[in-house]
């Protein structure tokens, strides 16, 4: 196969200047978020659904396996290129087509940033719900990929809850639609199972979401407690009083000693935890519920209770938990990542265990997370320049992914599998499980040319490399 | 043929979970046999012995939706799930439940609401449908503009596939990306891609306080339209349903009772309910700020109902659906934008079946209106000239629900009428893939053969 006259066609869909080819050029493509990486053969930047689906049928013609890229911010390797691949980058297609008020429904192209949607639409007094933590650059198409989640996902749901409809490519460059603008469509639900299959059955163009109306009243607290036990048991006195807040947020003292590193959160020199709280609804509801919410934080130990409730003095409180993981870069220059979720209950036993094997591999384990939903976000601390280091890594992550399946939980709650993880999915489904989910891929790209050697074990274990932490990192 | 297999069945799993297949008629065919599988080692066997004997199988929980769906290409054996009625686990404070899917609705609830919790999914004869059946068909209720559908709950599945084999998808977590979402494609399947064993679900909290407002108006497009500023206010309820005095003229003596200052005299008059929810005083504002709202916008008069009363009124709205079928020609359920309710709910007023307009049940939050027309003056209906007519009107249904980008499902009509068309409707241009994914699963075509959408 040709690669030059492959590369010609490709510059004839989407206009010389739009294909990237050049080794130099494509260093930055090489990365998403996560510890692995791959030099893709080109990157393709198109303009439209037809460019888009010329280009996918040309690889497919010429078996070239293709990666659809948003901003490539992905934390499992999802959008990291398969061997002799190429990316079809969005960057170029973010438009906001439509905001519909009347209809509470935005219509985008995938290459949209999440919180440029959720800016644009606060205007009209409606919400873009989903709200990961990378919202500042993250891409819609990449959060229907992933299925992203985020801080407000506890109350709201995940993307899957919030999309109506897609215009798909499919790997032979044909184009579907899935879904539609109603909340209710007959046959298989196509959209709800695209959602979440991780760029592997199909590249979305256009995408139909839902919007909320933005509350009256928001509150948030922040409390600081000794420990991250007994913040624990705040969370579930919280959630024993059938309250389910908007965000519930944690960090641990490690993350706490990094971001009095490098700003000014004005936590205390002894705070082992702190928790964020945050309330939406009516004022009548968000003042009763605060009352109940406040005496639950003090009663189980907290040492200081900060409330806010106008948006800049809530984002001071936000400013340590989304600084966290940039932070990090002040204690040790790489971090891993590992995206478990456990039932909420076992989430203090659960940072027990995982407390061990910091000790047992004389790793420091910073922990920052989703406590409402379970969600922890361990991230293991290191310097790639010490020889063996990166290997201890992989292990204690691997144990800590283990411990987090042992006590009920799965793999991953937000990040997706992608590269990362896919030599675990054993621990957590069968050999018949995955067939089925095979038998569906199979049925959207029968030549498993889209983002192929994702999710599933194939015995290739990805090489990781050490990941520099770095501010404006979010997890 | 008869007694053959049945006597094949008993030699298989033996007598006591195989009877004849009477009383279980499905759009006019009766099965031969009723296999009611112990546990999951004796629905492996059935599903694997049907596999490879070419015979079909028809899952069912509590036989109420039997209805659905296109005639059935066979129907051999119906496979009743009712054994499978365990609640499997219930962490309270983790909100989240495992259960089996021969339970009911009801019943699950009620074991819920001993942790002080519930699901948020909705069903007519709650007492009779299982959670099986219930995910099987994906539909909603009354509350499904804010609580959305069966799917958006559902966290983890158990499947037995027509292999026999047990798989399952997702977790017991609230948050799981791990793998596909093939929760999410086995629901609203019609059970046609395996058989659903088990589920498991995230929860909510019970709502301390409840609350109805009742409200009556000159015209349904009147109601429509102030239901929709309602939903739009801060006050909003959970859900908004208009209906026409056809229908309120069903509500049951208790729901009559409390409905008797509103002035539903007249024929045009529509009635409409919100339903609302949550801590007291939050509730008590909705409420106060909500009947204000209605009265303003032009209502004729508003009842505020609450405590059990209110939940009454909910179970009433959530149950009309599966009622109103019994004294229908015809019913047909339309999913069209939200703001497309109310242009939808003028346009088909005026499609005449037999002389009438339609009955409707509108709901303009999340987009769903159902239509009903009577039975002809003539009472039950035969003929092909009726057929014709009603295949005329559901013609020009779909192509309202079509301009609006919605769709039309029909709900209930005459067998001789169902025989002659897709129930579903439009078929969209991601058949194929639907095709293919119903190939991949069930090869052989054994799980409801021919009733799902595009005779899938």
């Amino acid at each position: 196969m040709d690669f030059k006259r492959f590369l010609k066609g490709l510059q004839d869909i989407v206009g010389e200047k739009n294909v990237v080819y050049h080794s130099d050029d494509l260093l930055v493509f090489e990365y998403d978020g996560s510890v692995d990486r791959r030099m893709p053969d080109a990157v393709v930047f198109p303009n439209s659904t037809q460019e888009v689906s010329k280009v996918i049928a040309l690889a497919c013609r010429n078996r070239i396996p293709v990666v659809g890229r948003g901003t490539g911010t992905g934390l499992s390797g999802g959008a990291i290129a398969p061997p002799g691949g190429i990316q079809v980058a969005f960057t170029r297609m973010n438009r906001i087509l439509e905001v519909d008020t009347d209809n509470r429904m935005a219509l985008v192209e995938p290459g949209v940033i999440n919180l440029d949607l959720d800016t644009r639409v606060r205007k009209e007094g409606l919400r873009y719900a989903p709200d990961p933590s990378s919202q500042k650059a993250c891409s819609l198409g990449g959060n229907i990929a992933e299925n992203s989640g985020g801080p407000h996902c506890l109350a709201y749901g995940t993307t899957t809850n919030h999309v109506l409809g897609m215009e798909v490519v499919l790997e032979d460059g044909s184009i579907v639609n899935l879904g539609s603008m109603a909340r209710e469509t007959t046959g298989y639900d196509l959209r709800g199972v695209f959602t979440g299959s991780e760029g592997t059955f199909g590249i979305a163009t256009k995408i139909a979401v839902r919007l909320l109306p933005v509350p009256e009243a928001v509150r948030t607290f922040l409390a600081i407690f000794p420990d991250v036990g007994t913040a624990c048991t705040a969370v579930s006195a919280v959630i024993e009083h059938g309250i389910v807040p908007a965000a519930l947020e944690m960090i641990d003292a490690l993350t706490i000693q990094a971001v009095q590193n490098v700003s000014d959160a004005g936590y205390p020199d002894d705070a082992g935890a702190v928790l964020l709280i945050e309330l939406e609804g009516l004022c009548d509801e968000v003042d009763e519920i605060g009352k109940e919410v406040e005496a639950a934080l003090w009663d189980t130990g907290a040492t200081q209770v900060r409330t806010a409730q106008a948006a800049e003095e809530r984002q001071q409180l936000w400013v340590g938990r989304n600084g966290a993981l940039g932070a990090l870069g002040s204690i040790a220059p790489n971090y891993f990542l590992v995206d478990g979720v456990v039932p909420r209950t076992q989430l203090a036993q659960v940072l027990g265990q995982v407390a061990e094997v910091s000790r047992k591999y004389d790793i420091p384990i910073a922990n920052v997370f989703h406590a409402g939903d379970g969600n922890l976000h361990p991230c293991l601390l290191f310097d790639e320049r010490k020889p063996g280091a990166l290997e201890n890594i992989v292990e204690a992550g691997t144990e800590v992914l283990q411990i987090c399946v042992d006590a009920g939980g799965t793999l991953t709650g937000e990040h997706g599998v992608g590269l990362e993880k896919k030599e675990q999915m054993p621990l957590v489904f069968s050999e018949d499980d995955m067939a089925a989910m095979i038998l569906v891929r199979d049925a959207f790209a029968p030549a498993n040319s889209l983002n192929p050697g994702k999710i599933f074990p194939d015995g290739t274990k990805p090489v990781p490399r050490a990941h520099p932490a770095a501010p404006g990192m979010t997890v | 043929m008869e007694s053959s297999l049945l006597d094949r069945l008993s030699r298989l799993l033996g007598g006591s979970v195989v009877s004849p297949g009477d009383g279980y008629e499905i759009d006019g065919l009766t099965p031969q046999v009723v296999v009611r599988p112990a546990d999951r080692l004796q629905l492996s066997e059935i599903i694997r012995w049907a596999s490879s004997e070419q015979v079909s199988l028809l899952p069912r929980g509590g036989g109420t939706r039997s209805g659905l769906g296109n005639v059935p290409r066979k129907a051999d054996v119906v496979l009743d799930l009712g054994a499978f009625n365990r609640l499997l686990d219930y962490q309270p404070a983790d909100m989240t439940a495992t259960v089996e899917a021969g339970v009911t609705l009801s019943s699950l609830q009620e074991q819920l609401s001993s942790g002080g919790e519930f699901v948020p999914m909705e069903s007519a004869v709650a007492d009779r449908s299982t959670v099986g059946g219930i995910l099987s068909v994906g539909a909603g209720g009354p509350l499904s503009h804010t609580y959305g559908l069966p799917r958006e709950w559902l966290i983890g599945i158990g499947v037995m596939t027509t292999q026999g084999v047990s798989t399952k998808a997702g977790g017991k977590v609230v948050k799981n990306v791990t793998g596909y979402d093939l929760d999410k494609l086995y629901t609203g399947s019609l059970g046609t891609l395996g058989v659903i064993v088990e589920a498991s679900f995230k929860l909510l909290p019970r709502d301390p306080q409840s609350g109805t407002l009742m409200a009556s108006f000159p015209s349904l497009a009147a109601s429509i339209a102030v239901g929709k500023k309602l939903l739009h206010s801060s006050a909003a309820p959970l859900g908004f349903h208009a209906v026409t005095s056809g229908v309120s003229r069903r509500l049951q003596d208790s729901v009559q009772a409390a409905s008797q200052d509103l002035g539903l005299n007249d024929e045009e008059t529509a009635l409409s309910f919100s339903f609302f929810a949550g801590r007291a005083q939050a509730t008590r504002r909705r409420l106060d700020e909500s009947a204000a709202l209605l009265l303003a916008e032009g209502a004729i008069a508003v009842q505020r109902i609450e405590g059990n009363s209110a939940k009454g009124m909910l179970r009433w709205i959530t149950d009309v659906p599966a009622e109103i079928g019994r004294e229908s020609t015809l019913v047909i359920k339309l999913s069209v934008q939200s703001k497309s309710v109310a242009r939808t709910s003028a346009e088909c007023s005026d499609i005449l079946l037999f002389g009438e307009g339609p009955d409707q049940m509108a709901d303009p939050g999340f987009g769903t209106v159902r239509l009903q027309w009577p039975e002809s003056q003539d009472g039950p209906n035969r003929g092909a000239g009726i057929d014709q007519s009603i295949l005329e009107t559901v013609k020009k249904i779909r192509q309202i629900a079509h301009q609006y980008g919605g769709s039309a499902v029909v709900e209930h009509c005459p067998l001789s009428t169902k025989r002659q068309m897709d129930v579903w409707g439009d078929l969209p241009d991601s058949l194929e893939i639907m095709q293919a994914i119903k190939k991949r699963f069930d090869p052989g075509e054994t799980l409801n053969p021919g009733r799902f959408l595009g005779g899938i």
